[in-house]
């Protein structure tokens, strides 16, 4: 199944956060979403998964607005791993991914061997079957990361809907996660903080900036270091990575400065403490965030 | 109780990373759980209604019950009229007000996903105490059926509240948890500030003791015709719970989750406030404001089988029952000269308990 956002607006809070963006997640392929803070990314998502109602513009799910689908239904195929980690109460890791079979079941109905059997392999895929038993509170952070992508899997969708799926992991558990992920080889759209995680495991991607998509493509043509200062704020360079030639965003961080024509008149750091550089908003920002505003 | 949940932690569990029976969040499965507590509330009933200022074997308990059930004539000579007027009414108000409140805790715990949420915090029952004292200070529903008209004003005041909280923490459709708690506690402490003048106001002494009595739970009011809005209530609140049972669970989640689940978050918070609000409103109505009851039931039951709702529900249903039947067998029987009031000692052992709970809890290695 495919993913088609057309034009999507989406107010928050009285803000409109998600401007106009479109953009698509194709069949079988690993979409991702890039952007700085704020940029809308997890409140994109969020209307993927249907947290949030657009306020204009569309989800399609292989070209069925997702308003004209029960919630219920849509779960069946959108599974989604939003960013939230909260339960004080008490549940094992099985009861946590068993929840996944809730969208398929009806009021008072029990486990059938079916689900069991869908849980037990959503466990074994993301090598937690030995811990079925352990109080889900009890997990290390990428242990739980684990779990809840299991949950997302014993939904048995057709697309994945990831935020940040790799914050708070270290490096390693990032790159077990990411590879789960490949491996699954299921419409995915994730969004992802680290550029280069991006760029090595996404078959695609899109630069969220401001509430709009601003780029789109593969990886390469996306990743340009004329995009890093533009979007980010940043100085980087683009080389090919060593052991996977894969595009790999080496980042000056001694220098945060932009190229000059972000940088204030006084030079970086007057324009840092007038929130025109590189480290306060960008330039620019707020018009487009007023326009998006305004339109929204 | 403590020898109940001292079972579920070994002895030496230390930081329970290492000892992997620590992390098991269910160390009893539920059904056996559902048994030994629906026998031990078979026992505890039978108590409940052979004890008391004049003891009645629990043969006889029974074969009056069974007389009435089956229509026959009562045998005279026996205590029927204690056993069926007043005691079995009372022991079943107790149980139905016990299970009533584990399920509206256990409720709006997951309402407002927090697992030390009572229905008290949403302000419901502040609303049906202000109607019940301002019943008895003001006179108002006095006269015949002082009962009911009681019960009456206690009830019509939650549901004002209900409004009131639901007008003030609604925003978008949904209920945030924290809105809804803070709408409700503060709401709650408005309506609590006129109860307490209302107390100052009452005109005797007996009124304000009826009113106190009131304000910290009784089931002394017990009568066949009280019974029927709990006994209705309560099933149909326990089958509609279980019913979302799943939902339930997903809240526990978060809001993102559940949604990504396809569960309308916004319903559902609407419709278990409505519910909760509805079941709290009638308990509070026919036994006062019970302290503690629906805060540490599903807390316990959960710590002991786990937080899956669809075990959980019935399983609170049950203990807290039997814990309210227990509790009111004190209160008839502790001291000679009069009742204590059911909140008294409820709050006397859930205070304690529940710091137990939450000592037990922190120690293992969370």
């Amino acid at each position: 199944m495919r993913i088609d956002i057309e034009d999507l607006r989406v107010a928050y809070a009285g803000r409109t956060v998600v401007a106009g963006a479109r953009l698509v997640a194709a069949e079988g392929e690993i979409t991702g979403l890039v952007g700085p803070n704020g940029s809308g990314k997890s409140t994109l998502l969020r209307t993927v998964y249907r947290h949030l109602r657009p306020s204009a513009g569309r989800v399609l799910l292989d070209g069925t607005d997702l308003r004209e689908v029960p919630p219920a239904r849509s779960a069946r195929h959108v599974a989604a791993l939003p960013q939230e980690r909260e339960t004080d109460f008490e549940l094992t890791v099985r009861e946590v991914v068993a929840m996944g079979r809730t969208p398929y079941k009806r009021a008072f109905a029990g486990e059938d061997a079916t689900d069991r059997d869908i849980v037990a392999t959503a466990l074994s895929d993301v090598g937690m079957a030995g811990h079925a038993g352990r109080r889900f509170t009890a997990l290390s952070g990428g242990e739980r990361q684990r779990v809840l992508l299991a949950r997302a899997f014993a939904q048995d969708p057709d697309v994945l809907v990831l935020d940040e799926p790799t914050n708070h992991l270290d490096v390693r558990h990032q790159v077990e996660l990411l590879a789960l992920l490949r491996a699954q080889r299921r419409t995915t759209l994730v969004s992802l903080h680290d550029l280069n995680a991006a760029a090595s495991v996404c078959d695609r991607l899109h630069v969220l900036h401001a509430g709009a998509v601003v780029a789109s493509g593969r990886p390469r043509e996306v990743l340009t270091p004329e995009l890093m200062a533009e979007v980010f704020g940043v100085r980087a360079a683009v080389v090919d990575h060593p052991l996977t030639g894969d595009p790999l965003i080496a980042f000056d961080h001694r220098d945060p400065a932009a190229p000059e024509a972000d940088r204030g008149p006084d030079g970086t750091e007057a324009a840092v403490a007038s929130g025109t550089g590189p480290l306060g908003p960008r330039k620019g920002w707020r018009k487009e965030w007023r326009r998006g505003r305004r339109s929204g | 109780m403590p020898a109940m949940l001292s079972r579920r932690e070994p002895t030496d569990a230390g930081h329970g990373r290492t000892a992997d029976t620590a992390e098991r969040a269910r160390a009893l499965p539920a059904v056996p759980v559902a048994l030994v507590l629906g026998g031990t509330l078979l026992a505890a009933l039978t108590a409940a209604v052979a004890w008391g200022s004049t003891s009645i074997p629990a043969a006889e308990v029974w074969g009056v019950v069974w007389r009435r059930l089956s229509g026959e004539a009562p045998r005279p000579g026996t205590n029927d009229l204690i056993v069926w007027q007043l005691r079995v009414p009372r022991a079943l108000l107790a149980l139905l007000v016990g299970a009533g409140l584990g399920l509206v805790g256990t409720a709006v715990q997951a309402l407002v996903r927090n697992p030390l949420a009572d229905p008290y915090l949403l302000g419901i029952s502040g609303g049906a105490s202000l109607g019940a004292v301002a019943a008895i200070v003001l006179g108002l529903g006095a006269g015949g059926a002082l009962g009911l008209g009681l019960s009456g004003a206690a009830f019509a005041g939650a549901l004002a509240t209900f409004a009131l909280v639901w007008a003030v923490a609604r925003r978008g459709g949904g209920f945030a948890p924290l809105r809804l708690v803070l709408a409700g506690v503060a709401i709650g402490q408005f309506l609590s500030g006129f109860t307490s003048y209302l107390v100052l106001r009452a005109g005797d002494e007996q009124q304000t003791h009826s009113v106190l009595f009131w304000l910290m739970g009784s089931l002394g009011g017990a009568t066949w015709e009280l019974l029927v809005a709990p006994a209705v209530a309560v099933p149909v609140a326990l089958l509609w719970l279980l019913a979302r049972a799943r939902g339930l669970n997903a809240l526990l989640m978060g809001d993102e989750t559940a949604a990504g689940l396809g569960i309308d978050v916004a319903r559902l918070r609407r419709e278990l406030f409505t519910l909760t609000s509805v079941l709290t409103g009638v308990l509070v109505a026919v036994s006062g404001a019970i302290a503690f009851v629906a805060l540490m039931v599903p807390h316990v039951c959960r710590l002991v089988i786990g937080g899956d709702h669809r075990r959980l529900l019935p399983v609170s249903a049950l203990f807290g029952a039997l814990l309210l039947v227990v509790v009111d067998i004190v209160c008839r029987t502790a001291m000679d000269t009069q009742e204590l009031p059911v909140g008294v000692v409820t709050s006397l052992i859930g205070a304690p308990a529940l710091l137990y709970l939450l000592d037990r809890r922190l120690g293992s290695g969370r």
